[in-house]
């Protein structure tokens, strides 16, 4: 009877009623700060007197949140090809290599995901000053791609432990080399997988910010840097601006996830 | 079945690995043990940063704070997290969808943008106080930001989706058969809650309790934004110590210590649920 909605009689509105009050707590901040960034009260009053398009106008008039944005752009694409090609390789290793210790060495590439990622922030700025890849793109690059990586192989993985290598042997048997199996056969058949930790890598890379404060340098800084400097000096509704485009690209990325989910089940 | 083609053919496949293990010894493994070899040899050879972090009362109160944030998060995000995917499991699906889609924005929208509302949200003069007061709960303006309240409250928010998903496949995985039984036998509502749903929940509980609690332990952009650097936790702590103050000694040693509480309830969380599998 618990686990039946129409037999729980008073308790069904009880649980409808949490799970709804939930749903406007998750929901109601984000659209909140959508209302602000066309609201015209520079300190921020809500209800907003009236309505603006002014902190657009002054984000975009801005080359430096321009440019931060660029630069994300960059190094995200960078990450999302690297976390995929390493991640691919990693999983059919994990997956369906025949060697000692598969299991440990699954266990040691998920690490860099429990670890606090502020101790590997200041781990690698440490290591980045001695190597002079503070403040460069490839030190972004690489820092991202150390936190992308044990998702990419999550989902890789994932994939590929649902497809039978021996349709993959019966490619081989009829005359394909092993690697045109591999690329003609096995890729297609988990691209999903592969175009799901593409997405997760470039939003996880798009996104970073205790990694991206300690890579950055005064000329070389990502979107997230250039929120994270402005907000600790005051709270502009120019914030607000940056993250409702923020959150209009997580929309966009998360119904493209969707259609790509569609697309695998049908 | 054709299996034994493979091994000549294709190699132990280790070498596909070997990128990915490269890239990770390089730029993980070394980097972290540098950083923790420091705590114990800057600015001199001994132990003496483990002294001053375990025997200052400034810096115990560092880790009774992340402690007790971390303690309360899990507290509140499992208590509202029951409910809801208890809900989620039972709802017509297509609502539930909907619910979930909430979820799923809101835990890909830019961690920044959310800290930012709840910024805004949790001001002086801003919505939460303005409503506290227009209801008549306060008088006054009371401080949310700024303080652990802010932190707290901050937090909660973020780390919902995580205590939520996990609870949500354990409940969905119960079978209704059982709490029909538990009804057929007697069983009052509260008594199949108490009895039955409730401990068949408790691995899900569990599980996503420790992942909210050690994500908590050492969550860095949340307490820094809405807790002021009079409340610090122990991530701004290993921050501080290593860019304001140069002193890596202590940033190791801190950095040290919420790397072997945060391992050590990992390992926890691993045995309890490979304890569960056999």
């Amino acid at each position: 009877m618990l686990m039946n909605f129409d037999k729980l009689g008073a308790w069904r509105w009880i649980l409808s009623g949490i799970c709804a009050l939930m749903a406007l707590f998750l929901l109601l901040p984000i659209l909140f700060i959508v209302a602000l960034s066309f609201g015209n009260s520079r300190w921020l009053i809500f209800p907003p007197p009236g309505w603006t398009l002014k902190w657009y106008g002054e984000l975009f008039a801005d080359p430096r949140w321009l440019q931060a944005a660029f630069t994300s752009a960059k190094i995200a694409a960078i990450v999302m090809v690297l976390s995929v090609a390493i991640g691919l390789l990693a999983s059919l290793a994990l997956v369906r290599g025949r060697f000692r210790g598969r299991a440990v060495l699954r266990g040691f590439f998920l690490t860099p995901m429990v670890l606090p990622v502020v101790i590997i922030a200041v781990a690698l700025y440490a290591a980045f000053l001695r190597l002079g890849l503070n403040g460069t793109l490839v030190g972004f690059v690489i820092a991202h791609l150390i936190v992308a990586l044990p998702f990419a192989i999550i989902t890789i993985s994932g994939a590929l432990e649902t497809f039978d290598p021996s349709i993959e042997d019966a490619a081989i048997l009829c005359g394909a080399s092993p690697w045109e199996a591999r690329f003609r056969v096995t890729l297609p058949a988990i691209s999903h997988g592969l175009f799901s930790a593409a997405i997760f890598s470039f939003l996880i890379s798009w996104d970073e910010v205790v990694l991206a404060i300690f890579m950055a340098s005064p000329t070389l800084q990502t979107l997230p840097v250039k929120v994270w400097t402005t907000l600790r000096q005051d709270l502009t509704p120019v914030i607000a601006a940056a993250s409702t485009l923020l959150v209009l690209l997580t929309v966009v990325l998360m119904i493209a996830a969707a259609l790509i989910r569609k697309g695998k089940s049908r | 079945m054709l299996s034994f083609l493979t091994p000549a053919r294709r190699g132990s496949g280790l070498g596909m690995a070997m990128p990915a293990l490269l890239l990770l010894l390089a730029f993980f493994v070394i980097p972290v043990a540098g950083l923790l070899s420091r705590s114990v040899t800057e600015p001199v050879a001994g132990l003496q940063n483990y002294e001053t972090l375990l025997g200052s009362a400034t810096y115990l109160r560092i880790f009774f704070n992340t402690f007790l944030v971390s303690g309360l998060v899990t507290l509140i995000t499992a208590l509202i997290a029951f409910p809801v995917a208890w809900a989620l499991a039972i709802m017509p699906s297509r609502v539930a969808a909907v619910v979930f889609a909430i979820i799923l924005l809101s835990m890909w929208t830019n961690l920044l943008a959310r800290t930012y509302a709840w910024m805004v949200l949790l001001q002086q003069t801003g919505l939460v106080n303005r409503i506290l007061m227009a209801t008549g709960i306060i008088d006054q303006p009371v401080q949310l930001t700024n303080n652990l309240v802010g932190v707290t409250i901050g937090m909660v928010y973020i780390m919902l989706p995580f205590m939520i998903l996990p609870l949500y496949g354990v409940i969905k995985k119960i079978d209704p058969a059982i709490l029909q039984a538990a009804a057929l036998c007697g069983a009052t509502k509260g008594q199949a809650l108490r009895r039955v749903l409730l401990p068949l929940a408790t691995p899900g509980i569990a599980s996503g309790a420790l992942m909210v609690f050690v994500m908590s332990l050492g969550y860095f952009v949340t307490p820094s934004l809405l807790g002021g650097t009079a409340n610090m936790m122990v991530a701004e702590l290993i921050v501080q110590q290593v860019q304001s103050l140069l002193n890596w000694g202590m940033g190791g040693a801190a950095a040290f210590i919420l790397l072997v509480v945060t391992l050590a309830l990992y390992a926890l969380q691993l045995r309890l649920f490979e304890g569960r599998a056999r």
